[in-house]
């Protein structure tokens, strides 16, 4: 038997479950003492609880969201449905809140989307690209009657995501232990979000359900450690246009209509303080 | 031939232990890291690495390259691990005489092959393309195995040494994957030792293993089994003062018993070295 053929073969067993197929045992030797299916299945159980433990890692909360048998149910569904394809394994989780989207199983958990979304996005966050963050001093290198044009580009871990509402109070609750041991002056602690949940305050029955009035959230690293705030449905549009290129002035335009009888201009100011202030923009420029 | 440097004793270098090794710096001589972990764009784990790099020199360990797979090699990856070793400037590179899949899906194990002239035609000349590409000799281990093959033509000592002479590579000598194979497989530890060709081992991996009573898994989660310990100091009788590091990758204990581990090493060594001395007297 070729190589080539032998890898197939035993792949596929692999991939299949199946420690027990005649076509790769008949070709594996007589081992010492065990069995030839119990040390195939070394590879079978290995390849399925390596795959398992990634999304584990990458999504914690959701594990204590949904219970251990509804993510392990999850997690073998997506597994089955999954092989990786993928040179290194860091990427191997990233499909699941798709995953969840397209499976009639899932698809109705809109919170448990949600929350998928979100951890995808801290993890996403913590490996992002680095790039030196500008100050607010860095407006001043251009004069006022220039500012409506000027637009700004973001650091590369800035994430906005739009989930459905209960999706921070779920991870808050989820990860409560663990952040009763982090540091209290961390950004995105728990501590600093407003409406911050004891673990027992939202019995996982009574989230609730899916609202077309949903949560938007930024998630972002800051001093390299993932963080994120949930932010207002203007900040968040303000915000969505800035990350696409648009300009200040037209970003005040839009943040006028949706707040009509403010100043947009002074909210907006507001904003980039703000954005500034959490490491947010890495770059200013006269938008095109 | 060129000699990689003799650096000591070191361990694996793991993010659990990031805060220890910088506050306390240990007495470890040098770092291995799995070069896959830092294949990404940026963030704390590059950060930390620029950090230990300063103060430590780097092995770059990798588990990605299926150097025995029969698909091609994959250029985008050997891109990226060039991008991380021109970085990182490391003593060297290493992965495994192993294949971690097919068709283009990744098992992301580290899977066996048979012994036989095909596979090591194929091996050799995948070798040393991937040299060509880094720029560098490669270091490459034997794995762990769980199952072997009929139509193997050849122990697995000797395919070994084959392959290193006729790809000019390096070996990674793990000692406790010699253990373990040698346990599920019925063959003799100390012939794999004394076959492998001494001037080609730049390294020794050294690990704990889990003990399934017919069968022997390769977890990284236990401290030195004893027998392991017997048979390192055949390797370290047979190839001197070559690298070594402990491999604990799971189930972390606190550093100081990996500091422990480092320790008996060293004492082993010294007791070597002092009954060598003797014997020259």
């Amino acid at each position: 038997m070729k190589l080539a053929e032998l890898q197939s073969l035993f792949q596929s067993a692999v991939l299949t479950g199946d420690a027990e197929d005649a076509a790769i045992l008949d070709v594996i030797a007589a081992p010492r003492d065990a069995d030839r299916p119990t040390m195939m299945g070394v590879y079978v159980n290995a390849y399925r609880l390596r795959l398992a433990e990634f999304l584990d890692e990458d999504y914690p909360a959701l594990r204590v969201m949904l219970g251990d048998d509804d993510f392990e149910a999850l997690v073998e569904a997506y597994i089955d449905a999954n092989p990786s394809r993928l040179r290194n394994a860091r990427w191997y989780t990233t499909r699941l809140p798709e995953f969840m989207q397209e499976s009639e199983n899932w698809n109705a958990n809109a919170l448990a989307i949600g929350l998928a979304l979100f951890e995808r996005a801290l993890t996403d966050a913590y490996d992002a690209a680095d790039a030196p963050a500008h100050g607010i001093e860095t407006l001043a290198e251009f004069s006022p009657q220039d500012w409506p044009r000027l637009g700004f580009t973001f650091h590369p871990s800035l994430r906005l995501i739009e989930v459905a509402a209960g999706v921070l109070d779920a991870y808050v609750a989820a990860t409560a232990d663990e952040h009763e041991d982090e540091d209290e002056e961390a950004p995105g602690s728990a501590e600093e979000d407003e409406g911050a949940l004891d673990e027992d305050d939202i019995p996982i029955e009574d989230y609730p359900p899916y609202a077309s009035d949903g949560e938007t959230i930024a998630i972002w690293r800051a001093d390299l450690d993932p963080a994120y705030r949930q932010l207002d449905p203007d900040e968040y549009l303000a915000l969505c246009e800035a990350m696409a290129g648009q300009s200040f002035g037209d970003i005040c335009q839009l943040v006028a209509f949706q707040n009509e009888g403010q100043s947009a201009t002074e909210r907006l100011a507001q904003f980039l303080v703000t954005w500034f202030s959490e490491g947010l923009v890495i770059g200013v420029a006269e938008a095109k | 031939m060129e000699s990689l440097p003799r650096l000591g004793y070191g361990l694996g270098l793991r993010p659990v232990y990031y805060d220890e090794i910088l506050s306390t710096r240990p007495p470890v001589d040098w770092f291995e890291i799995i070069s896959e972990n830092y294949m990404i764009p940026g963030g704390r784990p590059l950060v930390m690495l620029e950090r230990f790099r300063a103060d430590y020199p780097i092995v770059m360990h990798g588990v990605s390259m299926s150097l025995a797979s029969t698909d091609p090699l994959d250029l985008d990856y050997l891109k990226a691990l060039k991008a991380l070793a021109d970085r990182v400037e490391p003593a060297w590179v290493s992965d495994h005489l192993a294949w971690t899949g097919v068709h283009g899906r990744n098992l992301h194990d580290l899977l066996p092959i048979p012994y036989t002239r095909e596979a090591l035609n194929h091996v050799v000349e995948r070798i040393g393309r991937v040299q060509d590409i880094l720029k560098r000799r490669l270091v490459v281990e034997n794995a762990s195995t769980y199952v072997t093959f009929t139509q193997s033509e050849m122990p697995e000592w000797e395919f070994v040494a084959q392959m290193a002479e006729r790809a000019d590579c390096l070996l990674l000598l793990d000692v406790n994957n010699v253990f373990v194979s040698g346990f599920n497989h019925g063959f003799d530890n100390n012939a794999f030792i004394d076959a492998v060709p001494a001037d080609r081992v730049a390294q020794f991996h050294m690990a704990g293993h889990t003990d399934n009573e017919t069968h022997l898994i390769d977890t990284h989660d236990q401290p030195i089994r004893e027998e392991v310990w017997t048979l390192y100091e055949r390797a370290r009788r047979r190839f001197g003062d070559v690298s070594v590091m402990i491999e604990r990758d799971d189930n972390f204990p606190p550093f100081s018993e990996l500091l422990g581990e480092l320790q008996h090493m060293r004492d082993i060594d010294a007791a070597i070295a002092a009954n060598a001395s003797r014997s020259a007297a």
